[in-house]
Formats: C-alpha cells, structure tokens, sequence
C-alpha cells in the first residue's frame, strides 16, 4: 500500500538522519573555540525552533484549510502540529536559556526572537486550550482555528513590534550569528543535518498522531454539508 | 456597510450601553480594580514617585488589559443568561453585531484608560503627552476588537477561566508596546501611532473575517 511505503521510508530517513545527526553533533564537529562544548546545545537548540516554526505554519494552513473546507481531517492536522510545537518551542526556549546563562551569564535577553518565540508559545497554548472547551468536535475546531489563524496574522505584527521597540532601546550589538565569526564547515553540516533529522522526525510525529486521531475521532465526525436534494434516479422508456 | 447594517450596528450599541447603565458591570469590574491598583503599586514602591512616574505609561496599559479580561467575559453575557443570544445573532448581521460591539467595549476601555490615566497624574506624578492621549484612544480601539472576538470565541463558559488572558494578552502585545512609547518623554510618537493604526486594522479585518465562523454555532 502507498501509504505504508511512505510511512516505512519516512522512518528510514528518520532514523538515519537522527543517527547521522549524533554522530556529528557529538563526535565529528569540533567543540567551539571560545564556548567549548556548551556550543553543542546549538545542535538541539536551533532546529527545536526551526521545527517549532514549521509546525505554527503547519497550524496555520490547516486551520485555513478546516474553515475554508470543515473537514475534521485538516483539523487533525493543526491539532497534531500543535502539539508537537508546544513541545518544540519550548524545548528551543529553555535550551537557549541554558545556553544563554552558560555563555553570556543571563537567562534571559529582550531580543526581539526570543520575545516573539515566547508568544508563539502563549498562542499554541491558547490553540490547544481552547480545544478543551467543549462542545463536539466540529465546534472545538471552529474555534481552535479561529485561534490559530488570529495567531498567525498577529506574531508578526508582534514580531515586528519588538523589533521596532528593541532598535529604540538597544542597538544590535548584541552577541548572535550575525555578530559571530562565520561558523566551521564542519558545524555547518552538523547544524544541517541536526535540522533535516528534527523536521523528519517532527514529521513522523505528526503523521502518526494524526493516525491516532483518526482512529480515536468520535462518531459524529461527518461532513457538515448536506445535499439540498437527494438524487433520484429516474428511468425513461420509450413506448414502442 | 449599507444604511440598514449601521442602524443595526447604531442599536447594538445603544443596547450595550443602556445594560451597562442598568447593570454598571463594566463599571463595578474595572473602576475599584483600577483605583485600587494604583493605590497599591504606590504603597509597594514606598510611594517613590520619581521611580513610578517613568512607568506610569506601562502601568496605566497594564491595567488597561487586565480590566480586558473581565470585560472579554461579558461580551455575549447578558445575552446568554437570558437565552437570546441565539436570536440577536439571527437578527442582527455579523457586520453589525462586531461594529456595535467593538464600539461599546471600545467606549469602555477608552474610559479604563482615561481613569488609570487621570490616577497615575494625580498619584504618581505622570504627565500625559498628545501623542500618549492619542495612542490611548487608538490602542484602545484595537485592544477592544481582540477582546470582542476572544469574548464570542470562548462565551461565558466556566471551564479554563484564565485562557482569555492566555488568547488576549499576547494578541495585545503590539498596543502595549506601541502605547507605552508614544507615552514616553523623547519619544517620537508617530510611528508608533502609525503602528497601532496598523494593528487596529490587522484586528478589525481579522474580526470581520472570522465572526461569521464564530457564529455558525
């Protein structure tokens, strides 16, 4: 079956990836020449937040695709990447907050990423929250997509916002890529690779927690239009 | 908007206005909760006025979302406890009921401000700049129309009270922003003013496109 090939495929490539990934991320890439080995937290860091980004886009489309179409099948979708970007963003935050603590000595730092990264998170909460009102199934994703699209339309209105607000009060000297020396080759590929494995394996995720919802949706999941006439099927004879 | 709709929008609001007048729920919500704030951050800081007045401008914002969240609360309230919600949006046309709506919260949200405003000059030494007064009445109006949406998405259900603040908070985030630095002394106020205009618009087209759905039930 289709399916099943791509889903074995996919898990092949998750696996790979993710085995390549720490066999770079760990062993090949070598430790960074002023943070050492903290460095690595790079590794996770970056592409927790590259997935948990992929994941709000993912909410986004669907939650366009379940009020343009009502079908519970494109909810599922923004369900299952709501979930797993809650998770994502979190983790990118609390890693960057280690390695901000370890690095520069701070927690925490007012840069505009950070902040808007953080109201992700706040939105995703929302979007899985308001999922708990109740109601019946097609009622909770009405409003989770309403959530979701009023997400997407604000963050870079936020976004923007604490830009604006950052250059006001701060000037960009602040350390970051920009300001770093251009990254080893080597720390390059792994970054790379660590990213390919974590959007794979966000894939997988998302494809078998869908599977799970659908196989554990409720009996009243049934499309929301219905004929305004039923068709009938007539038959003409000719009369000899 | 044709004549018919503005009229139903004009009668909304008059209903908004005349249950508030009869009710005083807004009032008894925001008003006490507002004085009381300024009193107490006032106390806190060992009435140190000369490190609360820079933050008056936050302050008076802050309080202005908070008071948000009970408001979001009543948006469809009254409608509800005596069932006839189903009816004023059979009646009314979606366009109409978010315009009555947003101008009523509107109204009271303004007049949150005003009075936070009014306390932290009186109390804390705060002076108000034109920009400052302008970027209230404009942020305001934006702040309102996320209140409204979140106040239909979510009703007046009982489950997950604290998710209004959760969904309206960061929603809001750009008129905080915007409203504190226009207040702010040597700030130019007028790109923030001309991004709050930009956040109104992104809020009051977003409302207008997804009400419908919130609607359907």
């Amino acid at each position: 079956m289709p399916g099943s090939r791509r889903r074995i495929a996919l898990a092949t490539g998750v696996v790979v990836a993710t085995t390549t990934a720490l066999v770079l991320d760990l062993v090949v890439a070598p430790p960074d020449a002023d943070q050492g080995q903290v460095q690595r937290l790079m590794y996770v860091h970056v592409p927790a937040a590259w997935t948990g980004y992929l994941c709000f886009a993912l909410v986004a489309v669907a939650s366009i695709g379940y009020l343009v179409r009502r079908d519970l099948r494109w909810d599922r979708w923004a369900q299952a990447g709501a979930e797993l970007g809650i998770g994502m963003t979190a983790l990118a935050i609390v890693l960057g907050s280690i390695w901000g603590h370890l690095t520069w000595g701070v927690w925490w730092t007012w840069d505009a990423r950070l902040v808007t990264t953080t109201v992700l998170l706040l939105v995703y909460l929302g979007y899985v929250g308001v999922r708990g009102l109740g109601g019946g199934a097609h009622l909770a994703a009405r409003r989770a997509a309403v959530v979701g699209v009023i997400g997407f339309a604000d963050v870079p209105v936020v976004h923007f916002s604490v830009v604006w607000w950052r250059t006001l009060h701060q000037p960009p000297t602040l350390l970051g890529p920009s300001t770093s020396p251009p990254m080893d080759p080597t720390m390059l590929v792994a970054l790379l690779v660590s990213t390919v494995a974590f959007t794979l394996a966000a894939a997988w995720v998302v494809v078998r927690r869908v599977d799970v919802l659908a196989s554990t949706a409720p009996l009243d999941d049934v499309p929301l239009t219905i004929p305004d006439e039923v068709p009938t099927l007539v038959v003409v004879g000719r009369p000899r | 908007m044709n004549r018919s709709a503005a009229q139903q929008a004009t009668h909304v609001l008059r209903r908004e206005l005349a249950l508030e007048r009869a009710g005083r729920e807004a009032l008894v919500a925001v008003g006490p909760f507002v004085l009381a704030s300024v009193l107490l951050l006032g106390l806190g800081a060992n009435a140190r006025t000369d490190l609360l007045r820079p933050l008056s401008p936050t302050l008076v914002w802050l309080l202005v979302l908070s008071a948000a969240l009970p408001l979001a609360r009543g948006v469809r309230a009254v409608e509800e406890d005596e069932d006839c919600w189903d009816t004023l949006r059979c009646v009314v046309t979606p366009g109409a009921l978010l315009a009555g709506k947003v101008a009523a919260l509107w109204l009271q949200l303004a007049a949150a401000w005003a009075f936070a405003a009014v306390l932290a000059a009186a109390a804390l030494g705060a002076r108000w700049s034109a920009g400052g007064v302008v970027a209230g009445a404009v942020g305001t109006f934006g702040v309102a129309v996320d209140v409204t949406l979140f106040g239909l998405l979510i009703g007046s259900s009982r489950r997950r009270v604290g998710l209004l603040g959760v969904l309206v908070l960061p929603a809001a985030l750009p008129a905080l922003l915007a409203g504190t630095q226009a207040a702010s002394p040597g700030v130019r106020a007028l790109p923030w003013l001309a991004l709050l205009l930009v956040f109104d618009l992104v809020a009051t087209a977003l409302a207008w496109a997804l009400l419908p759905v919130l609607l359907e039930e």
